[in-house]
């Protein structure tokens, strides 16, 4: 990779009481493309992304995003910046219509205030139209365009990762952070997702996939391995699978 | 025929004070208090999972801004309307930005307890609120010179004011911050990802809360004529959060059913007897049991059943 890193982790620990969850985890996410973070359970990889979306605060190192050091922005402001999460349970807002959730994707790209929705003002109306307009847009190319008046409550869990992922793309990420987005899917769906990953990816938007899903992971072009805390191998699939730390992480062997 | 449900009511609204007695168009103005400060406290519950416990506490500023204002001060009503509002967003402001930090039961507990301090205050208060006196001969509202004297004139004031409150609540729900307060209902973290300042939005939730509370509460001093400790108690918080819960917070519509259950079901309980106070015990839990969206959820389904067209589109969509 030529360009610089759009994210970039160094030397990153996280403490919680006695119990080193991270020690000194480094490594960096190139602009552009699919990059995967892989481990067994327990590895620390939901803690690191907790660390990176900005839920928690490092015990210590740095985390950059885009050249800066963010370790003082809340959540709202790294989302402002373009960095945006999914969950490892996917949160959809339940009570909401499938396309009511994908416009609260667009909630930051909007401007009516309080006030606006409170009067009803012809400029709040016209604002939710086009929001409305195209979140069913998104919701089509995410293949939610038959089910976009449901309640989201109602959603199997295939469609409900792909409402968090069409959310999350609504509000123009620039890196996208995905916590295990093929877990509880059958394989149909883990295609489906694949193949949104890689749409959303052609389209410039840098993916982070955080799995244990060694199938998923085929699609990351980057691969970190992490276990018990450290980084323990760094590169492409081929060469992780040939990584005897790898094996002995994962296998036992 | 889209409409014909509304029209119909809204004929039978204009012609129940031309049926009813008096007493029974006073109640409905009492309802109609309830519904303009349930309409808060529920928009708190359904709209941001917040229980609210302490709405006495705003509904009793308003009323003592209004009387203070216009007995002691002299100032014409909308001076004193208008200052229980600056004086209550300003306690929303103040309280509301470190409780509000708080979630669930230990929040509920919060506002009971603003609800606690604020009724001590007013008792002890004596120079603005009179304390057990109380404030007596606030003058009549008048709207452009036409004096609100009666129970039915006040009527005609107050349901299309919580009608009013109910039509904006809507209309924000569905607009782009609505939907930022629902997602953070539902699921607060995803929302903070998606930029949503929760915080914030919990604050001005509370802030419009307080506002129909204060705004409820002047309208009852100007009403009544008389103002006093006894009105503002923690009994006046749990009212006000039984509309919502009662009516279905889930539809701010829900406020105008809730509040009509609460001030009118005691009353015709009442011709029953002393067991009146344990029927209406009953009957709120079977509410609460039976119709867990409220009352208005039941008329929901009641018209989705029941006529003909809704029971043709809820057919559409569930074929889809």
């Amino acid at each position: 990779m030529t360009s610089a890193p759009l994210l970039e982790l160094s030397e990153v620990g996280k403490n919680f009481g006695g119990f080193a969850a991270l020690k000194a985890v480094s490594f960096t996410v190139p602009t552009g493309g699919i990059t995967g973070l892989m481990g067994p359970n327990g590895s620390g990889k939901t803690t690191l992304f907790n660390i990176i979306s900005g839920f928690i605060a490092p015990s210590n190192g740095t985390v950059a995003y885009r050249g800066k050091a963010i370790g003082h922005q809340s959540v709202q402001e790294r989302s402002l910046d373009g960095l945006v999460r999914t969950f490892q349970t996917p949160k959809v807002f339940e009570r909401l219509t499938v396309v009511e959730n994908v416009m609260t994707g667009a909630y930051k790209k909007t401007r009516s205030g309080l006030m606006a929705g409170l009067l009803n003002t012809p400029a709040s109306r016209r604002e939710i139209d086009a929001t409305r307009e195209a979140a069913l847009a998104t919701c089509r190319k995410f293949d939610l365009g038959a089910v976009a008046g449901k309640q989201a409550s109602l959603l199997p869990a295939g469609q409900r990762r792909l409402l968090e992922l069409a959310r999350a793309y609504q509000g123009d990420p620039q890196l996208l952070l995905l916590d295990e987005p093929s877990s509880g899917l059958t394989t149909t769906e883990i295609e489906a997702m694949t193949d949104k990953l890689r749409l959303i990816a052609s389209e410039g938007i840098t993916i982070l996939i955080v799995s244990h899903d060694m199938d998923l992971m085929g699609i990351a072009e980057n691969i970190h391995v992490l276990d018990f805390g450290r980084i323990i191998c760094s590169g492409s699939m081929a060469e992780v699978q040939e990584n005897t730390a790898v094996r002995e992480a994962y296998l036992g062997v | 025929m889209k409409y014909s449900g509304y029209i119909l009511l809204a004929i039978v609204w204009l012609a129940l004070p031309f049926v009813l007695e008096r007493h029974a168009i006073d109640l409905l103005v009492f309802c109609g208090f309830y519904a303009v400060a349930g309409a808060g406290v529920g928009f708190l519950l359904g709209q941001g999972g917040i229980v609210n416990l302490g709405q006495a506490a705003f509904y009793g500023l308003g009323a003592y801004s209004s009387a203070y204002c216009t007995v002691q001060l002299g100032l014409p009503a909308p001076v004193g309307i208008l200052t229980g509002v600056v004086v209550s967003l300003c306690l929303a402001f103040l309280i509301g930005r470190p409780i509000l930090r708080l979630s669930g039961y230990f929040l509920a507990l919060a506002t009971l307890a603003l609800g606690i301090i604020c009724s001590n205050l007013f008792y002890e208060a004596e120079f603005i609120t009179g304390g057990t006196l109380g404030i007596p001969g606030v003058p009549k509202l008048s709207v452009l010179g036409f004096a609100l004297d009666t129970p039915t004139k006040f009527y005609f004031l107050i349901w299309p004011v919580a009608v009013l409150c109910v039509l904006s609540m809507r209309s924000l729900m569905s607009s782009r911050i609505g939907l930022a307060m629902q997602a953070m209902r539902d699921a607060p973290e995803a929302a903070m990802v998606l930029a949503i300042d929760i915080s914030r939005l919990k604050l001005w939730m509370f802030l419009i809360s307080s506002v129909l509370g204060s705004v409820a509460g002047s309208l009852f001093a100007h009403y009544v004529g008389f103002v006093n400790v006894d009105s503002f108690g923690v009994e006046r918080s749990i009212f006000f959060l039984l509309v919502p819960v009662i009516g279905g917070a889930a539809s701010p519509a829900g406020v105008l059913v809730g509040a009509l259950f609460v001030g009118l079901v005691p009353e015709a309980l009442s011709v029953l007897g002393d067991i009146h106070r344990v029927l209406f015990g009953l009957a709120l839990v079977a509410t609460v049991v039976f119709f867990p969206d409220g009352l208005i959820g039941l008329l929901k389904r009641l018209a989705d059943t029941c006529i003909p067209a809704r029971r043709q589109a809820l057919k559409m969509e569930q074929s889809r």
